[in-house]
């Protein structure tokens, strides 16, 4: 293939000639192939089953409780909804009547899916609510509607609605008017002081969108255990002897929440008796034998589960995968991870192997089709959230390793073939993340390498130590050890989530097995961003793209550094306090309007407290954070000041607004159609720029391993980390920090004026938390380990750092063992996570030019994997513009 | 004029096409009945329903409804005196 290597960024010699493909190559079973082929057709659907019966009940159940209102209401959605399933599947169950199926949830919110003459839409728009949503891009290929055609209107770019719902998904969103969360929510925020400095942020895309509502659950770890250890029918039998114990008491809610819990129930046990009806039908139109014996054991597992524990592993896999479901059906969720599922199954397969009930080909061929189902899931949200955060992925995020209770070990076999099917089939979902621990097995992380190295993006390498030191610190306080500290996992893309262990008795024998025990962390203040915010430092509170005042004035002349620096605190701490306040409220008209029951079941210890997530009935409730963007673009452009305004007096700031706003003398990214940094045009007056964006691109950079900037990362660490406890959440607990840009960078940066450090206006940030910005990390990456780890990660949620690395370099057994000694010198430097994209960079441009040839290819972004075709072209540039690693 | 979509042998993929599930075949939501096709339960094959506007309607002249939504599991659907 052609050599195209100009605009790439290259650490060490230039790759040769040939466009190199990745190393291992396994194929899927013919079974999970056939699925996914079928996957890789399907567009992203929607329709309106759930929503109109959700609001039909909800409509008749006018005064009612409002917790058993909701139950209801979910029932009848669950009741309703048409059980669609595809030749040749061993797991039944979507979340509506298409392959992608999604739908709207109006009762979060209803403007953002209305037409855009709309009043809605237009109100929506003039609060900043939608901003986000015109400067992101969606990937046009895939399976993205991107436009409307025929019967079929695309709505926020990706989703399709068949023309005949179309009436009815407006009249159902406008009924919500004025009683959604998002409308309620809005209201009262209004309530807070500084409310309209909270719609200035919105509007300026300092913030990316409001977390309160939008996606008011994800971002944690499911929990398995109820539905494994009593079945359905012994979850309401809990409840009924529970409500007996507390009608009439005092603490009445926890009556209607039980009462709530089985009107649910009772409509997910309807929802899974109409999948087994249908694949009776199914059955019986069937002429092959072998695929009518399975439609026949599908029928029976599913009325089996409808009601009862799970007998073996292909029932657990079924029960779990039923429930992840239902609880993405109740919320929009993205992140709802599956947590550490090899080891919450491994007692079942391990009983089901050693009986012969089961071998390694057909678990194996379950796991594939495991994989195909959670692809299939998509979130009905807006464009900025789908493309500008999630860039269409949902996270499902599966943990393997770690350690177990007793503090031995964790992997199992099961983990070796999740790993195994992560490579024969490569999907988005469910992501991998390995938890990482000096005493696992070097077998098991050599064939966490080997799945690395053939390129899907995962597993991800993650710090048990770390994560474990983040834990105790924040959640110390709600009685955690060391012991319960064991069973975290991560949520959605990197999110460091508290668990439990629970009881899991099969046939007399306790297993310990792990799972998530807090509500979401998909709540607080999302996103900062960072370089925005200097931005308006450096013009004393006035988005200059705008022209609209958005802080106060500083009142700062920025005569030195530290003046700089203080004012980047005052205007951070500003945009925090009131983003804390509003979303508190958004986020109780959540819980007031909308509770979540579903998840909360499954959540210890709401069914002892009798309370749900909302009313804190979870056992840990520390989880709304402060998440930040373009970490490196900012710590980058206060080095460029620091040095060339400050230290050498290169230049006066007034000379720096100047280049800012003339761009260095370029075009802008949106003129030259891409926004990575190599791709830029100059225009006519670079000449009187040149010499201030040299010296700008020259400045120190963080990646190096060089004290001078890394001593200002290492300043905006610490001081972030602990400013972030200064602010309480709805449940009147701390906020921390948590690091992670998912795909915020791309439209972050398209409405930011270029910055000191030399990056253009328009152009994505520096991806994750502690990546290089790209082509500007040249020592190697033990230089960029070290700069990485300037500070503590423990003291944040998280921290991200993405690498790209050509296949040549880690090729090979000599390759897996370089690849995995480079890894743990980054854990034992202190790193929490890593994450890797194999590729030769010219195989993105390619793929760029000609997508319909790479329908297949997978690349990480930031804390998760996606089809390349389905990206965005600012996630896209900026993939392909990222360092790569020609040598370790 | 009956189209797949409104046949209960049509599964859908995705708002484009769909498979039969006798044939196995690709068709489309807009093909025409073939000679297996059998009436899917929808609200405008439903005594219940009364149409007012184009794609919208009423169920039992109270409620909101929308003649292409499927009624397999509405407890109350009456089949049209036609069917």
């Amino acid at each position: 293939m052609e050599n195209s290597a100009e605009s790439i960024n290259y650490y060490g010699h230039k790759p040769s000639e040939t466009v190199e493909d990745r190393e291992k190559k396994l194929t899927p079973s013919p079974r999970a192939n056939k699925a996914r082929e079928l996957y890789f057709g399907a567009k992203s659907s929607t329709s309106m089953e759930f929503p109109y019966w959700y609001t039909r009940r909800w409509d008749e159940l006018d005064g009612e409780i409002p917790v058993i209102r909701r139950a209801e209401s979910l029932k009848a959605g669950f009741e309703h909804l048409t059980p669609v399933i595809y030749p040749g599947e061993l797991l039944a169950m979507g979340k509506a009547s298409f392959l992608r199926g999604s739908y709207p949830m109006p009762w979060l919110s209803e403007a953002f899916f209305m037409a855009s003459e709309d009043k809605l839409y237009q109100e929506a728009l003039e609060s900043g609510k939608l901003t986000a949503d015109t400067f992101t891009t969606l990937g046009k290929g895939g399976g993205n509607v991107t436009n409307s055609s025929g019967k079929v209107i695309s709505i926020a770019g990706k989703f399709g609605v068949r023309v005949e719902e179309m009436p009815v998904m407006l009249e159902v969103a406008k009924k919500w008017k004025n009683r959604s969360v998002d409308d309620i929510g809005h209201k009262y925020e209004q309530m807070v002081p500084a409310y309209k400095e909270k719609e200035a942020i919105m509007r300026s895309v300092i913030c990316m969108f409001d977390s309160g509502y939008t996606l008011p659950q994800g971002r944690e770890v499911i929990n398995y255990y109820y539905p494994l250890q009593y079945g359905i029918d012994g979850i309401i039998r809990i409840c009924e002897e529970s409500m007996n114990e507390v009608a009439g008491f005092p603490e009445m809610d926890r009556l209607y929440f039980y009462k709530a819990v089985i009107t649910m129930l009772q409509g997910i046990k309807a929802w899974i008796r109409n999948y087994a009806e249908e694949a009776r039908l199914l059955a019986s139109l069937e002429k092959e034998e072998k695929q009518k014996a399975e439609y026949t054991e599908m029928a029976e597992r599913l009325d089996h589960i409808s009601s009862d524990p799970p007998r073996n592993f292909h029932d657990a896999l079924q029960m779990i995968w039923t429930f992840h479901v239902a609880v993405l059906n109740e919320d929009a969720i993205s992140g709802l991870s599956p947590g550490r599922l090899g080891q919450v199954l491994y007692p079942f397969w391990k009983r089901d192997i050693d009986g012969g009930l089961i071998d390694r080909g057909k678990t194996i061929e379950l796991l594939e089709c495991m994989r195909i189902k959670f692809t299939e899931i998509d979130c009905f949200a807006s464009m900025g959230v789908v493309g500008g955060v999630l860039s269409g992925n949902t996270f499902n995020n599966l943990c393997i390793g770690g350690l177990k209770k007793d503090g031995t070990q964790a992997a199992n076999e099961l983990e070796m073939l999740i790993l195994e099917t992560g490579i024969s089939c490569e999907t988005p979902q469910p992501t991998l993340s390995l938890l990482y621990d000096e005493k696992l097995p070097e077998e098991f992380l050599m064939k966490g390498i080997e799945c690395t190295k053939a390129g899907a993006g995962y597993p991800a390498w993650v710090s048990n130590t770390v994560a474990m030191e983040f834990l105790l610190n924040n959640y110390a306080h709600e009685g955690m050890q060391t012991e319960e500290a064991r069973a975290w996992s991560i949520g959605g893309c990197l999110e460091t989530s508290p668990g439990s262990w629970m009881p899991l008795n099969l046939d007399g024998e306790i297993h310990w097995i792990p799972g998530g025990s807090a509500p979401a962390t998909s709540v607080g203040v999302h996103f900062i961003s960072l370089p925005k915010i200097l931005e308006t430092v450096i013009f004393d509170g006035i988005d200059m793209r705008s022209g609209e005042r958005i802080f106060p004035s500083h009142g700062y002349k920025l005569e030195s550094y530290d003046e700089l620096w203080q004012g980047f605190k005052d205007y951070f701490s500003r945009a925090v306090h009131v983003l804390t306040l509003t979303n508190n409220i958004q986020h109780d008209a959540w819980r007031k309007i909308s509770p979540s029951l579903v998840n909360s079941m499954l959540k210890p210890d709401c069914l002892e407290k009798g309370r749900d997530l909302g009313q804190m009935g979870a056992r840990y409730n520390t989880t709304f954070n402060v998440e930040s963007c373009g970490n490196t673009t900012l710590i980058n452009s206060l080095a460029s000041l620091k040095k060339n305004v400050y230290d050498e007096k290169n230049f006066d700031l007034e000379t720096y607004r100047k280049a800012i706003l003339e761009n260095f003398g370029y075009h802008t990214a949106q003129e030259t159609g891409s926004y990575s940094l190599v791709d830029q045009k100059p225009n006519e007056h670079h000449s009187e720029y040149r010499k201030i964006h040299r010296r700008s691109l020259d400045a120190p950079k963080f990646g190096n391993d060089d004290p001078y900037v890394d001593a200002l990362f290492k300043q905006w660490e610490e001081w972030f980390c602990e400013m972030t406890h200064n602010y309480r959440s709805l449940y009147d607990q701390p906020l921390y920090a948590c690091q992670i840009s998912v795909s915020t960078h791309g439209p972050m940066g398209a409405v930011t004026l270029a910055s000191p450090d030399g990056r253009l206006s328009g152009t994505t940030f520096s991806d994750g938390s502690v990546s290089a910005y790209p082509g500007t990390d040249r020592q190697g990456p033990y230089a960029l380990f070290n700069s990485a780890t300037c500070w503590n990660h423990s003291q944040s949620q998280n921290s991200q750092l993405n690498m790209k690395i050509h296949p040549s370099v880690v090729k090979g057994r000599e390759g897996s063992r370089k690849f995995l000694e480079l890894i743990r010198a980054y854990m034992r430097k202190g790193g929490f996570h890593v994450q890797f994209n194999i590729v030769d960079s010219r195989m993105l441009k390619q793929a760029q030019s000609d997508p319909d040839k790479f329908r297949s290819l997978l690349v990480r972004v930031a804390g998760f994997t996606q089809y390349w075709v389905e990206l965005g072209k600012q996630i896209q540039d900026e993939v392909i513009a990222r360092t790569e690693y020609e040598e370790l | 004029m009956n189209t797949c979509t409104d046949c209960k042998f049509y599964l859908p993929i995705d708002v484009f096409k769909g498979l039969c599930k006798i044939s196995k075949q690709d068709i489309l939501p807009d093909d025409a009945f073939c000679d297996k096709a059998e009436r899917l339960a929808k609200c405008r094959f439903c005594s219940n329903y009364t149409a007012e506007k184009e794609f919208l309607g009423k169920c039992m002249s109270i409620t909101l409804a929308y003649p292409d939504m499927n009624a397999v599991s509405c407890a109350d659907f009456k089949w049209i005196s036609q069917h």
